[in-house]
């Protein structure tokens, strides 16, 4: 005897399911709508076109007129993110086994040196950028880097480099204390353990943080305004700015320099966002799911 | 309660590497009252069909039905587990971490519309009859593994289920209790006439609850009967060392003197049916012995064994011994360690079982 | 530990050492009158604290931050939780995967750029408010109105960050023991029953990450106010971020360095507790 109840029938619910996701997504996607199909618009459909509205003939014309001005910015942020991004996971990496090493040692002081260090990088990765701008630009004057990929790239590992050893520390942990007492008794020094055993375990939680960090420092707009004066050194999201302007602009341009500077951060997620999300939701103690 | 019939139910998985069949063509009736239960390997299959009764997973083909109606049918559940009245019992108890074991127990209630006064009420008559009336505000977490598992327990019979689903309910408890738990669920589902099904790959849970048994391996339902008869003629070898040890050994059924003997190497044991030639053999280890004399009506001398190992299992010694001249292994429980190296083996012919080649 | 362990942390340590001294640099500065006015720095205590906190700009700006990353907390963690809720009760991990990296897709674009898109969507005729008008609603008077100028920062924010959010609770949700979600089922709970009674309260951990994520995120977002607002000078816009860059191009450095102390104390305050319990208590799990 089964209990009969007002019940939607499961293929309807389904339907619904799907319906309501639908429509949240539609929604996120309007900006990166509007992003893309603007760039395509003449100059002359610009004028009263609702931003909403596809292009009617569409022109590369606007992509054209601004694809020179990102050239050299699109090359410094490739050349700065790139590097910057590797080393810092890199690094990173090393002190966030350097941390689970720690937290499996016993010596004196070593819990407080453990919390010190973690709440150090854990204060890298999150402080306003911002709040740090006179002595960053003290510092890195001081270095003799001003406008120059050395003085970025190091501003940005700054910052990083924490972000990744944060990130790195909650991948790290899930090998297993056993491999690494295995490896010492083998008469491994923790050096080798780490590029020998650790990140060879480790490999999806690092392309996570990579991928994380190569969006990240890409995105990154106070560092390069505050450190770059000249123009031969901007960035990209500095060299966007430029096309702010108000309403007084033709948008068209805008959009398409928008879309050009978002171009290899969005190719980077659509193919290998899929494991930044698996690599963190693993986190939550789910191994499967997405 | 409830009657369930599988009509020709498959569940295949696609892998990588190709179909699996987790479950084969499977037809079963579980009368209204029955208490049936499933007894499988790991990995059989059993576990799948359980979730299918429940609605968690959906038959790949075929028909579920509950009192001759459609409750899921080729890929689709039809009846969905929440509207099917099913009690059930995880292998893991899966008691609600953030609910006090009221609050558990209370939680299928919840979700039908009855008053407050009503639900403490039938909360409270459960908890009384399972002994946990003292824990009901504690957490699942300061439970001992016993009153978690009468906590899941009540949890699914509170509802006053159609059928209660029991997934390997003791195989997370300390051998030390669980023969009570067993008779605690015996008597529970007697009482309450329920149409019990209990999936276990230890044929304890199974013999001590169910009054019929359905045989699982490899996806296929390969016997299904009364438990005295999965016992005393299980249709195949995998069956019957399910069930317990037992050797399985190659001999030879030969006439001598009008009489029909089974030859294992120098082994010769006198037996009755109609036998002959290459034969495959079952026989317990507790219908063999390793004496100097027979003792008792039933057991006849085999001939002399040779000692290989004795070790040590659950409150007897295991002996492991080969024929004279012949290199298959027999396994002989006694209490005591074996004096020599080679002892006369005698059997009980009436309990050994023959299968097919 | 040997010797050579240490070597694994010296990259690190290094880099951490640098913004140690940064910020104790910012502290110093801090207790000086150094700007425009007086080149050569010199200690006066705190006056520049005190000049900063008794500006006209600090409350206002110190509000809007306020705002900013409560607001962020609040809708991105409801929000969070409902989109988490959807994409865990699908039951195909593709369709999971693709729905999740649409909700998480704006995290790949620079803040810079969603400041432009998001000064065109507001755009009073040809923004969003021409679809409003076809979908029956009132034009919302976005950047053109003081009132609804924060307002429209935080609907940025909240679109950029609830991607997190949502991935940390999806976590938290699939991490609990699939059983349990199959007992309630079988309990005859709806999926939102199951969802309120079960995975939102065993999901302690997504709710701290996201909390702490959302605030520190949204704390230090620059580049929306400073590109809507079109400068750090609209008081409407002006977060404390935005506050200390105009006394930094202003040139008074030792009150752009006592506000930028107050703020990564603000962020510490967070920062510290949630890497020693959030995160902490994430690794242990």
């Amino acid at each position: 005897m089964m209990r009969e109840r007002r019940v939607l029938s499961p293929y309807t619910k389904s339907v619904l399911h799907y319906i309501a996701l639908t429509i949240v997504s539609v929604i996120w996607l309007i900006p990166v709508y509007a992003m893309i199909i603007n760039g395509f618009k003449s100059n002359l459909e610009v004028a009263s076109s609702p931003v909403l509205v596809p292009p009617s003939h569409p022109t590369l014309s606007p992509y054209m007129a601004v694809a020179h001005v990102l050239e050299t910015p699109i090359i410094n942020s490739l050349i700065v993110a790139v590097i910057a991004s590797l080393l810092s996971t890199i690094l990173g990496s090393m002190g966030a086994y350097f941390f689970y090493v720690l937290s499996n040692s016993y010596f004196r002081g070593s819990g407080m040196l453990s919390n010190f260090l973690f709440s150090l990088i854990a204060l890298g990765t999150f402080i306003p950028y911002e709040a740090t701008l006179i002595p960053l630009t003290r510092f890195i004057v001081d270095i003799n880097l001003l406008n120059s990929y050395p003085g970025l790239i190091v501003s940005m590992l700054i910052f990083y480099i924490p972000t990744a050893a944060l990130l790195m520390s909650l991948f790290v942990t899930v090998v297993p204390k056993s491999l690494i007492e295995a490896a010492r008794l083998d008469g491994a020094g923790d050096v080798k353990i780490f590029f020998k055993v650790i990140l060879p375990l480790v490999i999806p939680g690092f392309i996570s943080t990579l991928i994380f960090i190569i969006i990240e420092s890409w995105n990154n707009f106070f560092l390069p305004l505050v450190l770059t004066t000249t123009p031969s050194m901007r960035l990209v999201p500095v060299a966007v700015e430029a096309y702010t302007g108000g309403y007084g602009t033709l948008y068209n341009e805008t959009f398409a320099v928008a879309t050009l500077a978002s171009l290899i951060p969005l190719i980077i997620f659509i193919f290998l966002g899929r494991y930044f999300i698996r690599g963190l939701v693993a986190l939550g103690g789910a191994g499967k799911g997405v | 309660m409830v009657e369930i019939s599988a009509k020709s139910v498959y569940k295949i998985f696609s892998k990588k590497k190709g179909e699996v069949y987790a479950l084969k063509d499977i037809n079963l009736t579980i009368e209204s009252g029955e208490k049936f239960g499933i007894l499988g390997p790991s990995g059989a299959g059993k576990t799948t069909f359980m979730r299918i009764i429940a609605g968690l997973e959906a038959p790949t083909k075929g028909e579920l039905l509950f009192d001759e109606k459609v409750v899921a049918r080729n890929g689709k559940v039809i009846v969905g587990p929440e509207s099917r009245n099913i009690g059930m019992v995880f292998q893991n108890w899966s008691l609600y971490p953030n609910m006090t074991a009221f609050d558990n127990i209370a939680f299928p209630l919840t979700n039908m519309k009855i008053s407050k006064s009503e639900m403490r009420q039938k909360v409270e008559e459960v908890a009384k009859v399972l002994e946990i009336s003292s824990v009901l505000e504690h957490y699942p977490r300061e439970l001992s593994g016993g009153q978690q598992q009468r906590v899941a327990l009540a949890r699914a019979i509170v509802k006053s289920p159609s059928v209660l689903l029991l997934d390997e309910p003791f195989s997370n408890l300390d051998a030390r209790i669980r023969d009570s738990a067993r008779a605690l669920v015996r008597d529970i589902a007697e009482k309450l006439r329920l149409t019990v099904i209990v999936v276990s790959h230890d044929p304890a849970d199974i013999f001590s609850i169910s009054n019929r048994v359905g045989v699982i391996f490899q996806g296929e339902l390969v016997q299904v009967g009364k438990p005295e008869e999965i016992y005393n003629s299980p249709k195949s070898f995998h069956v019957a060392r399910l069930i317990g040890e037992i050797n399985e050994l190659k001999g030879k059924v030969i006439e001598e003197d009008g009489k029909n003997i089974l030859s294992i190497g120098n082994l010769a044991i006198p037996i009755s049916g109609g036998y002959r030639g290459e034969v495959k053999v079952g026989i317990r280890p507790e219908n063999l012995r390793l004496e100097e004399e027979p003792r008792e009506e039933g057991w006849v001398e085999a001939g002399k064994v040779r000692v290989k190992i004795t070790t040590y299992e659950g409150g007897h010694f295991k002996v492991t011994l080969t024929p004279l001249g012949d290199d298959q292994e027999i396994i002989v429980f006694m209490d005591k360690i074996p004096k020599e190296e080679e002892m006369k083996l005698f059997v009980r012919p009436s309990k050994i079982m023959f299968f097919k080649y | 530990m040997k010797k050579t362990s240490f070597l694994l942390i010296l990259p690190t340590a290094i880099f951490g050492a640098i913004l140690l001294y940064i910020v104790f640099y910012n502290v110093a500065i801090s207790f000086t009158n150094w700007s425009l006015l007086h080149p050569i720095p010199s200690f006066s205590g705190i006056s520049s604290y005190a000049n900063v906190i008794h500006s006209f700009y600090f409350p206002t700006s110190l509000i809007h931050s306020l705002e900013l990353s409560g607001s962020a907390v609040i809708f991105g963690n409801i929000l969070g939780i409902g989109i988490a809720g959807l994409l865990y009760f699908l039951s195909s991990n593709k369709a999971r995967t693709f729905f999740l990296s649409i909700i998480i897709l704006p995290l790949a674009i620079s803040m810079a750029v969603n400041a432009l898109i998001w000064l065109w969507l507001y755009n009073y005729n040809l923004g969003v408010n021409w679809l409003f008008l076809r979908l029956g609603l009132p034009y919302v008077p976005w950047l053109t109105s003081t009132s609804m100028m924060m307002p429209s920062i935080i609907i940025i924010a909240i679109w950029a960050y609830t991607g997190l959010p949502a991935l940390f609770y999806l976590a938290s949700f699939l991490g609990i023991d699939k059983s349990i979600i199959e007992a309630a089922r079988l309990d005859g709970a709806s999926s939102f029953k199951i969802l309120r009674k079960i995975l939102i309260p065993n999901s302690a951990n997504g709710f701290i990450v996201s909390t702490a994520l959302l605030f520190l995120f949204t704390f230090r977002i620059f580049s929306i106010p400073y590109i809507l607002s079109g400068g750090p000078t609209n008081i409407f816009m002006q977060t404390l971020v935005v506050f200390s860059y105009y006394l930094f191009t202003t040139e008074f450095f030792a009150q752009a360095s006592a506000l930028s102390t107050i703020i990564i104390l603000i962020a510490t305050a967070i920062v510290i507790p949630y890497a020693l319990y959030g995160i902490k208590r994430w690794i242990k799990k």
